[in-house]
């Protein structure tokens, strides 16, 4: 154990000239690492995972629960997760990503990313990093080609994230759903992901589009049972099928297809035996 | 494409250089007139690597495309490179974890349903399920461990077969379940000429029996270097082996490589130039310096290992082995060639925290020696950087440390062996076949997460080279008893060493560091 | 005389364990050790004769007795007050200089016919101790009547006295007696070529035990356990293959004999091990970790005098091993006394090396004080020098 922190800084401060010319003798300064990827690593690096674990646990996730008196209901869909899903929900307000994200279960919820809109909040780099901190987001490209948003969100679904993620494109304006742009049912594909349907409601009461301040009122989660196209299942149409799950859980309906069958559920939700 | 590699010179202007302390980094002033050689900075990546690799599957060199040598019903076995490369660790995806779901997709695709991947890692030690999940990806990994997925047991009697003898009667084993499959899809990253080839089925899947005959003394003095594949003597070993088993068993060989960019954004310092340092960066250093002087060791530890480098992928090739490499070695040396005029006197090295036997373990005084006078000293083509009787000065805490999970082994060759003699061919006569006989290591070896009791053997041989051409090896900043057991000069501070290499090397001496990691390949003329 | 006398007194005892057996305590006023002047002990019959000391050693058991912690198990086998000294070398009345065999069996009592133990041979272990021409007492040093080395004459039986040699000078002559109880230890363990053996503690009892196992039972492998780098000097010099430190004893024998090693929760067990172990420091620890590092079926000898330790006998049990005690000496297999034995070997082996330094009875406070952490101090056997008192 040696404190040598005096000495060192000034070494660092003879050796880079702090305060003065830069040496002629050097070589022309080069960045000499390549350039960041554009999906914002840097959130998804430590510290920044353990303050983010902290903010969430102790924060943001109680907070919600506080607020919104939260029910979730199928969250033993997410519990036995083997590998990294796409969580396709309804998007009503900016409240949801917070709610969602209270409404997951922990393991889950440390390794989910959120698709933000680059154009809304990327426009100012505080917000960006501020979200990107709070809530793990990636800019997610909403105008222009898909094809560097597929790229970067099959990347971060390799690694080992769950992608959380508002099909419908922007928020409804009235709390009723709209319908889902068919990327969810591409990067499926293009990953072999399973797709969780995820229905929220009540958060257009919390704080709906226009009104920039949020107000307590009753908010419920439903998860349903993880999609998978069938082989040979076309984008479209499978998007078309998630779209329809989350309407059903939206309407309450106990559809086997979209809640699962009791057995299911009562073996997703089975307590783990001795490690995986 | 950024720049090629350089050699500065030091003058008076010059910023304080990096050098690496094991677990730690200091500053040190190097005299003026030292050359400092730089890797060239990290190609650009492929832009889309799945479909690199799609393509790669689809049009291989000199071998039909992968698709058509799946059919229903086959046995198929993929191996796959261990963790001891590419250092430090990749962050997810690893490449090969692309290359693995690409064609296992293929095999999904086709029915086959007899498929086996084995991690390829010979005498290494067993991978924690961790490690794997970390290579494989979540997909595979839970997909299809622990039956169809696992490492392979080099001192299993009856899961390894000796498959021939070569022409200059170098034996040939081969796991049992490569010799009985239809099919073995090799899955390589070559991260250092020094891998890749033959070498992979020959040593990865091979036996105590198989690789003792090119991991000797002998063999290895006389690969000079072996980071450079034509001039070795043990590649060429490698490839008699390799030939043998293409002649037994149907391969097809997947090489990969990367780039250099070894470090992540919060230690872009250790990536970059001095003079192209940022104040970001200088805070960087200040603040991992004083973390490293002040941090208890399993900290430290902890925070090395997990560092996670953020490399690009800048190649991919499948198909024939001999045309795969010779494409992947081309664009390996295209990263790491750096041109140096003339060899000098004096070498310095900062020795890192992590060489390819101790991921996730500390580097023992025997791995030092492993990393600075083998791997680092034998990155070269050509001649060594250093002289004929120059001096290696190498900074290292080197402190009497070992991992007993994953060493074992190196303590007692430490303990018993290095008391008694250093001279690799003496150490080798004497001692090699009873530590690769040992029941115990044997036990820990297929059981736990033990290298082979042979392997301190093959860390120390990986040195003959050096101690043989060099005339001193000095230690800075080393534990003073652990360094003259190696047999070793200690000094405490660089400018210490610099005045008793003079010794050896007269007054006036030229010195040249090598600033590495970032690897690179010294072609000295 | 003067002489150095060893009182029974519980709440000297009671103080002495109390504090632990520290040095300054144990020597104190308060202990049950004074200096003083005391009656020279009486011929008890035809045969004795008057041995006056020139070098009196300090035995472990003697330090063990002074600091409390001696088993009570020699209690009653002890005669109170006694000066205690059983590694003497003296001269007699006449001048011949002679070394003392400090066991007092059934011969020396006058008792006839011998008890079944001297018969044997082994005098240490006579059962008529209580009966005889003395009061109870093992050993000269431990008996009332006799006296003892640590005072200016001792009384000893003719069947006690063996002459020594002109080339044994009297620091070499000290430790013969010690020797002769290696011997003993060293024909009881038995070792064959073929074995590995291992001595754990390199105090006197050690090293004495490494050069007997060398000269009389030489072993395949002979691995003596050192804490003191001085130690192992001379266990190295006295015959031993490897020289181990205490904390890596297990890692060290387990390569050597090629074993399976298994981590406790306390302590490490080897599978397979040692086929001998020579235990010599009589202390909990060492005696734990031979019966772990001695193979299954193995033998364990206590050399070292132990007290009254706290032993697993768990590791003793499963591993079928045979612990026995090695006390003494006497009269070996081979028909010839234990002592002969040592006097024939001790010229050879350059034992003045471990003699040193010597005290004046004056100044026993530091003689006892430097004994009692002799490895840490680069010494052996430390002992009393009596000639001063006779000029």
């Amino acid at each position: 154990m040696k404190f040598e922190l005096i000495t060192d800084l000034r070494t660092v401060r003879s050796g880079w000239r702090w305060g003065g010319v830069r040496p002629a003798s050097w070589p022309e300064a080069a960045p000499g690492v390549p350039a960041r990827a554009s999906n914002l690593d840097w959130a998804r690096q430590e510290p920044v995972r353990s303050l983010r674990w902290l903010i969430q646990r102790g924060l943001s996730a109680p907070f919600a629960r506080a607020v919104t008196g939260l029910r979730v209901e199928g969250a033993e869909w997410l519990r036995e997760q083997k590998r990294p899903a796409i969580l396709a929900a309804n998007h009503v307000s900016h409240a949801d990503t917070v709610v969602l994200l209270a409404a997951l279960p922990d393991r889950a919820r440390e390794q989910t990313v959120v698709g933000a809109a680059a154009d809304y909040w990327y426009r100012r780099p505080m917000l960006g990093r501020l979200v990107g901190l709070a809530l793990n987001t990636f800019p997610f490209v909403r105008t222009g080609s898909a094809q560097a948003v597929l790229h970067s969100s099959s990347q971060l679904l390799r690694s080992g994230w769950n992608l959380l993620i508002y099909p419908e494109g922007t928020r409804s304006p009235d709390g009723r759903m709209g319908s889902f742009t068919p990327g969810v049912g591409h990067l499926a594909n293009e990953t072999r992901s399973p797709v969780v349907p995820i229905h929220v409601r009540g958060t257009h009461r919390v704080m709906p589009k226009g009104r920039p301040y949020f107000l307590p009122a009753p908010v419920e989660v439903r998860f349903g049972k993880p999609l998978e196209a069938h082989k040979g299942e076309g984008s479209r149409a499978f998007t078309k099928r998630v779209e329809d799950a989350v309407r059903s859980l939206g309407r309450g309906t106990p559809a086997t297809e979209v809640m699962g069958s009791w057995i299911d559920r009562w073996r997703a939700a089975a307590p783990r035996n001795g490690g995986r | 494409m950024g720049r090629p590699g350089a050699v500065i010179e030091v003058d008076r202007n010059t910023p304080p250089t990096l050098f690496h302390y094991g677990e730690g980094v200091r500053l040190e002033k190097l005299p003026l007139g030292s050359r400092i050689v730089y890797a060239p900075d990290p190609m650009e990546p492929v832009a889309h690597a799945e479909r690199a690799v799609r393509r790669a599957l689809g049009h291989p060199l000199e071998d039909d495309p992968l698709k058509e040598l799946l059919r229903p019903g086959m046995k198929l076995t993929v191996a796959f490179d261990d963790l001891s490369l590419p250092l430090p660790p990749m962050a997810q995806p690893d490449v090969r974890q692309l290359v693995l779901e690409e064609v296992i997709e293929m095999a999904a695709e086709k029915g086959v349903e007899d498929v086996h991947l084995i991690a390829a890692n010979s005498l290494h030690r067993r991978m924690t399920v961790d490690e794997i999940r970390h290579i494989v990806g979540d997909r595979i990994f839970s997909t299809f461990y622990p039956d169809q997925l696992y490492n392979h047991d080099a001192e299993d009697p009856d899961g390894n077969v000796l498959i021939g003898t070569t022409s200059q009667g170098e034996e040939v084993t081969l796991s049992r379940r490569a010799t009985e499959s239809d099919l073995v899809v090799y899955v390589n990253l070559t991260f250092v000429p020094m891998d890749g080839g033959h070498k992979s089925l020959a040593t990865g899947l091979g036996s105590y029996r198989s690789v003792r005959a090119h991991h000797t003394v002998d063999t290895l003095v006389n690969s000079r270097s072996y980071m450079h594949p034509p001039d070795s003597a043990l590649h060429y070993s490698c490839i008699r082996q390799g030939q043998l088993i293409e002649d037994t068993v149907r391969c097809f060989h997947i090489e990969t490589s990367v780039n250099n960019h070894s470090f992540p954004a919060v230690a872009n310092f250790m990536q970059k130039r001095e003079t192209d340092w940022t104040p970001a960066d200088q805070a960087s250093f200040l603040a991992v310096k004083q973390l490293t002087d002040l941090a208890p060791p399993g900290v430290k530890r902890a925070v090395f290992h997990s560092m996670r480098a953020p490399y690009g992928l800048t190649s991919v090739q499948a198909g024939q082995v001999d045309a795969v490499h010779d494409r992947t070695l081309e664009t390996v040396r295209r990263q790491m060639l750096v041109e140096v005029e003339g060899q000098t006197d004096i070498v310095t090295i900062g020795i890192p925290y992590l060489g390819p036997y101790n991921v996730n373990a500390i580097l023992n005084p025997v791995l030092v020696v492993c990393m600075g006078l083998g791997y680092l000293f034998n990155l070269y083509r050509g001649k060594p950087v250093v002289r004929q009787g120059g001096v290696v000065i190498m900074a290292h805490p080197c402190r009497y440390e070992f991992d007993s999970v994953q060493h074992p082994s190196y303590i007692d060759f430490y303990d018993e062996v290095l008391a008694d003699t250093r001279d690799p061919a003496e150490i080798e006569r004497k001692y090699e076949q009873c530590f690769a006989e040992d029941p115990w290591y044997r036990q820990l070896y297929r059981r736990s997460n033990a290298y082979h009791g042979v392997h301190p053997f093959y860390a120390w041989y990986w040195a003959a080279h050096a101690l043989q051409h060099v005339g001193d090896v000095i230690v800075v900043g080393g534990e003073r008893s652990a360094v003259h057991h190696l047999g070793f000069k200690c000094a405490s501070t660089l400018g210490d060493a610099l005045e008793m290499a003079e010794q050896t090397v007269g007054r006036y001496p030229s010195v040249t560091h090598l600033h590495l990691p970032p690897l690179f390949l010294a072609d000295v003329q | 005389m003067l002489a150095l006398q060893y009182v029974r007194s519980v709440p000297a005892y009671a103080l002495v364990r109390a504090t632990g057996g520290h040095p300054s305590v144990v020597t104190s006023d308060l202990s049950m050790l004074h200096l003083g002047d005391v009656l020279e002990p009486g011929l008890p019959g035809p045969g004795w004769m008057r041995v006056r000391p020139n070098l009196s050693g300090i035995c472990g058991s003697d330090t063990a007795a002074i600091t409390g912690h001696a088993s009570l198990y020699l209690d009653p086998l002890t005669s109170y007050p006694f000066v205690p000294g059983h590694e003497v070398v003296g001269e007699l009345d006449d001048g011949t200089r002679v070394v003392v065999e400090p066991a007092l069996g059934c011969l020396v009592r006058g008792i006839a016919p011998e008890c079944a133990r001297c018969a044997e041979g082994r005098p240490g272990l006579c059962e008529n101790v209580t009966e005889g021409a003395v009061e109870v007492g093992l050993q000269t040093g431990y008996c009332a009547s006799t006296g003892g080395g640590w005072g200016e004459v001792l009384v000893a039986h003719e069947s006690q006295l063996h002459a020594i040699p002109e080339r044994l000078p009297d620091d070499a002559a000290v430790l013969v007696e010690p020797l002769a109880c290696c011997i003993h230890a060293a024909l009881r363990g038995a070792a064959s070529p073929h074995d590995v053996v291992v001595v754990q503690g390199a105090g006197t009892i050690g090293l004495l035990t490494v050069a007997a196992v060398r000269l009389f039972t030489p072993p395949k492998r002979l691995i003596a356990v050192a804490k003191y780098p001085f130690q192992r000097e001379q266990a190295k010099r006295l015959g031993a293959d490897m020289l181990v430190d205490p904390d890596e004893v297990f890692q060290r024998v387990r390569f050597a004999t090629r074993a399976r090693r298994l981590d406790g929760v306390d302590r490490p067990l080897l599978l397979g091990g040692a086929d001998l172990t020579f235990e010599c420091t009589g202390s909990a620890r060492g005696l734990n970790d031979a019966v772990r590092f001695t193979r299954a079926g193995g033998r364990v000898v206590a050399v070292g005098m132990p007290g009254e330790e706290r032993i697993d006998w768990g590791p003793i049990w499963q591993r079928e091993l045979t612990v026995t005690g090695a006390y003494a000496y006497g009269t070996e297999k081979t028909g010839e006394r234990t002592f002969e034995l040592a006097l024939q070997a001790a010229p050879d082996l350059a034992l003045k090396q471990l003699t040193g330094p010597l005290f004046s009875l004056g100044d026993y406070r530091d003689a006892i004080a430097y004994a009692l952490h002799a490895g840490r101090q680069n010494a052996v056997k430390v002992a009393f020098d009596l000639r001063d008192l006779r000029a």
